[in-house]
């Protein structure tokens, strides 16, 4: 994640017009707005086009944006805005999510999709506020103190959510979960 | 940082690289771009449209000024002409009629100016 300056330091020269700050900015904070989408919604697609449509948002309101150096807050607060208000709609509509789930997966190699699934499951057992941690953490290599600022939350609190959330994900994930650091995202972000 | 995160036991940390959705990095990549190019593309809009209205709003200025100018001309020959209305309070017909009435024999100036003349 960049520094509270890199990032108040993106938003000044985005909200000058400067394409390359809108980069940055996406570079920075797509992956964490898809897991805080992710943490609401629980399912990837609407995850990637909720984080998307809360970036446009942001962008479109870059000036009502009063800490820019908690860009992160501010825009994570939009996108479970929209996400909780897909889960409404999605509850007016009583769309099946199934369907949906498993089109999704279909491009999928079978194994990884098998894990996806089995992820997914077990990240619905948490609340949201465990979801949020634990993927901010473990997906998206996020310190406790970047996580504490970005969610509002202290460090002891945001240490307490990583330690209970992994608990019950190994719990019920067992054997499928081998222990150990993984290098999937690593590397992804500017810190 | 990284220190943070040893202290935290990242041995520990779940693997959601499945869950990752930069997994496929040309896609991610491409997905990006595209958010970039579309915020641009809305904030020159907007731009374009706030250019539009910053255009309009000198012509706009100069028609509202110019009429200002011809309702504050208009009050103005009002007000002077309300002067005349003094003359309403001595009609000419009262004139002529006191005329009449005392058998005087107007100077051709009080005629003049009852009758409507300067």
């Amino acid at each position: 994640m960049l520094t509270h300056d890199a990032s108040a330091d993106l938003v000044h020269r985005a909200q000058r017009g400067e394409a390359k700050a809108f980069t940055g900015l996406v570079q920075a904070f797509l992956r964490p707005a898809y897991s805080i989408a992710l943490s609401v919604v629980g399912r990837p697609a609407d995850a990637e086009d909720i984080a998307q449509e809360a970036f446009l948002k942001a962008f479109q309101s870059l000036d009502t944006c009063r800490e820019p150096e908690r860009f992160a807050a501010w825009l994570f607060q939009i996108v479970r805005n929209r996400a909780r208000n897909l889960l409404d709609s999605r509850r007016l509509r009583d769309v099946a999510p199934e369907g949906a789930r498993i089109l999704e997966f279909v491009t999928l190699p079978p194994e990884t999709a098998g894990m996806r699934e089995s992820l997914l499951s077990a990240l619905a057992d948490l609340d949201v506020e465990k979801r949020e941690v634990v993927l901010l953490h473990d997906l998206e290599n996020w310190t406790h103190n970047e996580i504490a600022v970005a969610l509002d939350i202290s460090e002891v609190s945001s240490r307490q959510h990583l330690f209970h959330a992994r608990q019950i994900l190994r719990a019920k994930l067992g054997d499928e979960q081998p222990k150990g650091r993984h290098t999937g995202s690593e590397g992804n972000h500017a810190r | 940082m990284q220190d943070d995160q040893q202290d935290d036991g990242m041995e520990d940390c779940i693997d959601f690289a499945a869950l990752d959705p930069s997994r496929n990095e040309l896609r991610w990549t491409r997905t990006m771009d595209a958010l970039v190019g579309k915020a641009l593309a809305e904030r020159r809009k907007r731009l374009s449209i706030e250019q539009q209205l910053l255009r309009w709003a000198r012509p706009v200025l100069a028609v509202a000024a110019g009429l200002s100018f011809v309702a504050w001309t208009a009050g103005y020959l009002a007000s002077n002409r309300a002067h005349p209305i003094s003359t309403l309070e001595n009609p000419p017909a009262l004139n002529l009629a006191n005329w009449a009435a005392n058998n005087q024999i107007p100077e051709p100036s009080d005629l003049f100016g009852t009758l409507g003349g300067n």
